[in-house]
């Protein structure tokens, strides 16, 4: 029982020399879990006011994709929620083929929502106006 | 006596105050931003599954691995890398193939460097997609082991997964045969150059060797498997039996590990190759042997 109170009390000791050292470890402790986690959130976005829900991206190689487009620190831009058009052939040969607007994510490697696009890769970003079919789509498609 | 207090002095615990932020709040949270822009909490170990990344490129390519893009240089580094190859055509009912990088002629080694510039989108793998499974299957057949300190830990497929890629390879293999079977069948419909019976013993010598083409495929499958040579040839000939008998239904297409799509590749090629060698000898009128010409007869001389 002596034991233990010498071992309490030699803690305690402990604790009250180096208590400088435990606050400012803890207050380091937090500060890097804080920003760990809000990075997560954050994923580098940077705020663009009064754009519209949806963005049409342009890419380099012909291709357009239309989603959610989120400006980022570094060399990628996000793009999440992404659609993007299919051609349809007609039922047969005299009928013209079409096209359909894809919801990305059933591909063989069923991709998350999130995907990234370097910026060398960009031609250019338009907004969606709210009456495009397109965005209305997508915004029905979400439901 | 000065009224002057160090301890008091505003400039000095101003300085102090920095000095003490400086190590204990800015670099932590500038080293939290640094790991948390680099390392994806959900591949810690043992905190989630294993992250795949889809690296597409502009002209078209699909890249799949181990992503590392941790470099401030315009490099990204993909390691234990996999694509889609063109399969158009090919019995598994998909037009991409999955191959896995490093058997190219150039024996290249782990580790991609890919330009930047050149990279489309990046995206991540569905844990449970065909290409995860295909990609699980494959190193379950070469043996891998997830090794437990990994940042990005690898899946490995069991016992299931191999079950369902083997019976998918059989299938493909199968598929492959009717489709060449058809051919000639329809070959047969025509009016040939050829008489009956010479058609009817070409198509049975084509139906043989088409045949012999399934039950080789078989057993390399079997191989590929890790059987031997002795049991890869019962599991051929016991298999081969049970596909004879049996019609395929529209089932969904599998993607297959790379090591198992390579022997439905092979078994496609040579079925192609035997079906054109008999469509030739069926399609071709037969040229009459060639008569021995008269041997000059000796004649005298005027």
């Amino acid at each position: 029982m002596t034991r233990i109170r010498v071992a309490l009390a030699r803690a305690a000791a402990w604790i009250r020399t180096h208590r400088f050292a435990l606050r400012s470890s803890a207050v380091a402790i937090a500060v890097f879990l804080v920003a760990f986690f809000f990075t997560q959130w954050w994923d580098f976005t940077l705020p663009s006011l009064g754009r519209a829900d949806f963005q049409a991206v342009f890419l380099a190689n012909g291709q357009t994709y239309f989603g959610r487009y989120y400006d980022r620190v570094g060399a990628y831009v996000k793009i999440e929620d992404v659609y993007y058009l299919q051609d349809v052939p007609g039922a047969d040969a005299s009928q013209p083929s079409g096209t359909k607007l894809v919801r990305r994510g059933k591909e063989l490697h069923a991709p998350g929502s999130r995907m990234l696009v370097p910026r060398s890769a960009i031609l250019f970003v338009e907004d969606l106006s709210d009456s495009s079919p397109i965005a209305q789509f997508m915004k029905q498609d979400r439901r | 006596m000065s009224l002057y207090d160090p301890e008091r002095d505003r400039v000095r615990l101003a300085g102090r105050w920095l000095r003490w932020s400086l190590g204990w709040v800015a670099v932590p949270a500038a080293l939290g931003i640094f790991l948390s822009g680099n390392v994806d909490v959900h591949a810690l170990p043992m905190l989630g599954p294993e992250r795949e990344t889809a690296v597409l490129f502009q002209d078209g390519q699909a890249y799949f691995g181990h992503l590392d893009d941790s470099g401030e240089g315009g490099t990204l580094v993909l390691r234990d890398a996999y694509y889609f190859a063109d399969a158009k055509g090919a019995p598994t009912g998909l037009s991409v193939g999955l191959v896995k990088r490093g058997a190219e002629a150039h024996a290249p080694a782990d580790g991609m460097r890919i330009n930047r510039d050149r990279v489309l989108a990046l995206e991540q793998v569905g844990p449970n997609s065909s290409v995860a499974v295909a990609i699980q299957a494959e190193r379950d057949i070469d043996h891998e082991t997830a090794s437990a300190l990994s940042l990005n830990r690898i899946s490995v497929g069991g016992t299931q997964v191999l079950m369902l890629q083997r019976t998918a390879a059989e299938h493909d293999i199968q598929r492959g045969y009717a489709a060449a079977t058809d051919q000639l069948a329809k070959l047969n419909d025509l009016v040939l150059p050829v008489t009956k019976a010479e058609a009817q013993a070409i198509s049975q010598k084509a139906i043989a060797d088409l045949q012999a083409v399934r039950r080789n495929a078989l057993a390399a499958l079997a191989i590929v498997l890790g059987a031997n040579a002795n049991d890869a040839q019962a599991y051929a000939n016991a298999t081969d039996a049970i596909l004879e008998s049996q019609t395929l239904p529209n089932e969904p297409a599998v993607l297959l590990a790379p090591d198992l799509n390579s022997v439905v590749s092979r078994a496609t090629q040579l079925y192609t190759q035997v079906g054109d060698v008999y469509a030739k000898q069926l399609t071709q009128p037969k040229t009459a042997s060639p008569s021995p010409s008269p041997t000059p007869a000796p004649s005298a001389r005027p």
